[in-house]
């Protein structure tokens, strides 16, 4: 230990501020305060007057005085020692910032925390704020859906009234879960463009196409696609499904945006298909209770679903019969919106998955 | 420092280093996420800070002196402001519509209100820069001419982009010396022109290929071949972007820079437009091969690249500056600096 300090001397370049004339100084240190000597001028501050900017990388260390004036350091060492000698602390953020293990830390904190925020905290927040949709909300989002629907893509159904009552009235005699909060209703309606399919709107309207009604003869298979239908309404999956893809598109947009709008379009759409896959297992599970309470085989959704899956591959080579159907099917398979359907009929009924 | 006689050309340094801002980078990255999104002001501070005091010249570099609170402020006002012109033209698109008329009446005033923010918080040897842009000039600058643009069908587009450059480079101060700027509205046409002709020649270019690799004639045979090109097509427009976009990016600082002066000082600015091009797409690749992780590499090799191709030019050296008024009025009235202290970006 040094008992002289003037021995450290720090070279630096001192800015009065009022010109941008620079004069090389010496900056020491004596009894708390810097002194700066200037060859023919001499002057001290004490440390509480000095603002020192934290180490930046390799960037020139400042001290401004107060009262105007600063130095321009470079000596990185000879400022720390120097500063050590008066009294000054290096904080945490200081250390974070300059170690390389820190930022390899950083890096997997940070991959830790996407992924977690995606796979759970995204879903769960989504859950919360969509149970709590007033239900006025839900009517106007549905009544809209529909009407645009209506416009563009849906065509009356051809079914006749008789038949249509006959599916309401079945459907009516669904006993829902205990937990179930809407009033539920059959809206028949025809799409060539769709084919067989039915969906749920967010206020309880289901519109039921007449390619699903003539798909299977058994009603019982068409109220197990309702009963899934159902727990979609009942989860509130279209809402979710708005804040989730929206979260994961702004995020994305933010991190990738300064490189290419295009780059960021492409992940979120696989980001956003898996929370679509986890919906429809979660709309599967509710038919599946729904189906128990009411006395009704699972096996019933799981027998409709690979009719859906069969017309649907009907329609696909149909519509590009020159692509190879096989090949396609399975490079969908992974971007699919839809889980595997083959692993959801396992799920609803392995008896007949393993036939 | 010792007096030189004649012109004498100094360039500009940058000592930025990629591993160094990646720690600083990736440190803000996480604190950034963990306090969701309220650290970015501080973020944004260090990395300023880092860019400007890498930046070096004539022996000495340079400062940013906004505080992360201004900052903060400026960010929670952009934000309330788009949130809501989001939730009115949500639930009723005509006060949405009020709402975005509104923002779109106010967004000149905003614009000079952060240019000033940005250049009074900006520092070299001491002395503060300063932007003495006046309302009037923000509003003719940042409404009026690129409405004009608008109306013409952008025909008047290179002249509004002049004419902005030109509010925002006349009106800044580097202690009391004003910059004075050069670029010409004939340079900007020419600029514009040769890049639409680019950009008209490769359409032209995908058109072709199209056509040739579509089956049946005219609209159809381009459909289809759209189609079965699709990969090359995508290919093509996204390397002519590229290519474009740098190549502009690089005359347009050039041109822009290169005829600004500060007082006697000429700046000159020579940027390499090949090597832009590099920088560009190895950049781009990069970021695109590391889920991100290159970002702040590629910042910084950018950031070389375009400052080191700078210089400028004076008889004497650099010490002929003096403060100007905005300092002395700030060391009197701390709270009119607090109440300008409002960084809005966007």
């Amino acid at each position: 230990m040094s008992t002289s300090p003037s021995d450290l001397q720090v070279s630096a370049a001192y800015f009065d501020g009022k010109t941008a004339a620079s004069r090389a100084v010496k900056l020491s240190a004596e009894g708390g305060e810097l002194l700066l000597n200037g060859g023919t001028a001499e002057l001290r501050w004490p440390l509480s007057e000095v603002h020192i900017s934290e180490r930046l990388g390799n960037t020139p260390r400042l001290l401004a005085f107060s009262g105007g004036g600063h130095c321009e350091v470079n000596d990185h060492a000879g400022l720390e020692r120097l500063l050590a000698q008066v009294g000054g602390r290096r904080n945490w953020l200081d250390r974070m910032q300059h170690s390389l293990s820190w930022a390899l830390v950083a890096v997997i904190l940070i991959v830790v925390a996407f992924a977690g925020a995606y796979r759970y905290l995204l879903p769960w927040g989504a859950e919360v704020l969509a149970m709590r949709v007033p239900d006025v909300v839900l009517q106007k989002m549905g009544s809209s859906t529909l009407e645009t629907l209506d416009q563009y893509v849906l065509k009356p159904s051809r079914l006749d009234a008789a038949r249509q009552r006959e599916l309401s009235d079945a459907f009516a005699r669904l006993k829902p879960l205990p937990d179930a909060r809407l009033q539920y209703r059959i809206v028949f309606r025809s799409s060539p463009a769709m084919g067989a399919n039915a969906f749920a709107l967010p206020d309880g309207n289901i519109v039921m196409l007449d390619g699903l009604v003539d798909l299977t003869k058994d009603d019982n298979e068409i109220i197990a696609v309702l009963a899934h239908e159902l727990g979609h309404v009942e989860r509130r999956h279209a809402m979710r499904m708005v804040l989730q893809s929206s979260v994961v598109g702004l995020v994305l947009a933010w991190y990738v945006g300064d490189v290419s709008g295009l780059l960021a379009t492409a992940p979120a759409i696989i980001m956003q298909a898996k929370y679509s896959r986890d919906m429809e297992r979660e709309a599967d599970q509710y038919a599946e209770r729904t189906m128990q309470v009411n006395g009704l085989s699972p096996c019933l959704l799981a027998s409709i679903l690979g009719k859906l899956e069969i017309s649907h591959l009907a329609r696909k080579a149909e519509q590009r019969p020159t692509a190879d159907a096989g090949k396609d099917v399975h490079a969908m398979d992974y971007l699919s919106s839809h889980p595997a359907t083959r692993e959801r009929i396992g799920l609803l009924c392995p008896a007949e998955s393993s036939q | 420092m010792q007096e030189q006689f004649g012109p004498q050309t100094r360039n500009f340094e940058f000592t930025g280093k990629g591993w160094e801002y990646f720690r600083i980078w990736i440190v803000n990255l996480l604190l950034t996420i963990v306090t969701l999104g309220i650290y970015s002001a501080w973020a944004k501070v260090r990395r300023l800070q880092y860019f400007y005091r890498n930046t070096r010249l004539a022996d000495a570099s340079f400062d940013y002196h906004g505080t992360p609170k201004a900052i903060l402020k400026g960010r929670i006002i952009a934000v309330g402001l788009m949130l809501l012109y989001n939730i009115t033209l949500k639930f009723n698109p005509i006060l949405g519509l009020v709402v975005g008329l509104m923002l779109a009446l106010i967004m000149p005033w905003l614009l000079m209100r952060s240019l000033r923010f940005k250049l009074y918080n900006s520092s070299y040897r001491g002395l503060r820069f300063g932007f003495a842009g006046q309302t009037r000039g923000a509003y003719d600058a940042f409404m009026k001419y690129p409405m004009l643009a608008g109306l013409t069908a952008y025909l008047l587009a290179p002249l509004a982009h002049q004419r902005i450059k030109q509010y925002q480079f006349d009106n800044s101060r580097f202690g009391s010396t004003a910059f004075k700027f050069g670029a010409t509205v004939k340079g900007f046409y020419l600029l514009y022109l040769s890049a639409l002709a680019v950009m008209v020649g490769t359409l032209l270019l995908v058109i072709a290929l199209a056509t040739m690799s579509g089956t049946g004639a005219g609209l159809k045979a381009l459909a289809t071949g759209f189609v079965a090109a699709a990969p090359f097509v995508m290919l093509i427009m996204v390397a002519s972007v590229l290519i474009v976009s740098s190549l502009f990016s690089a005359y347009m600082q050039n041109m822009v820079w290169g005829n600004t002066a500060v007082g006697t000082h000429r700046i000159s600015s020579r940027v390499p437009a090949r090597r832009l091009l590099w920088v560009s797409v190895s950049n781009f690749i990069g970021v695109v091969l590391t889920l991100g992780l290159f970002m702040p590499f590629a910042t910084i090799r950018m950031l070389r690249l375009k400052l080191e191709s700078m210089a400028v030019t004076s008889s004497g050296d650099l010490s002929d500056f003096v403060s100007g008024q905005q300092q002395q009025a700030s060391a009197t009235g701390e709270e009119t600096a607090e109440m300008f202290d409002v960084d809005i970006s966007f």
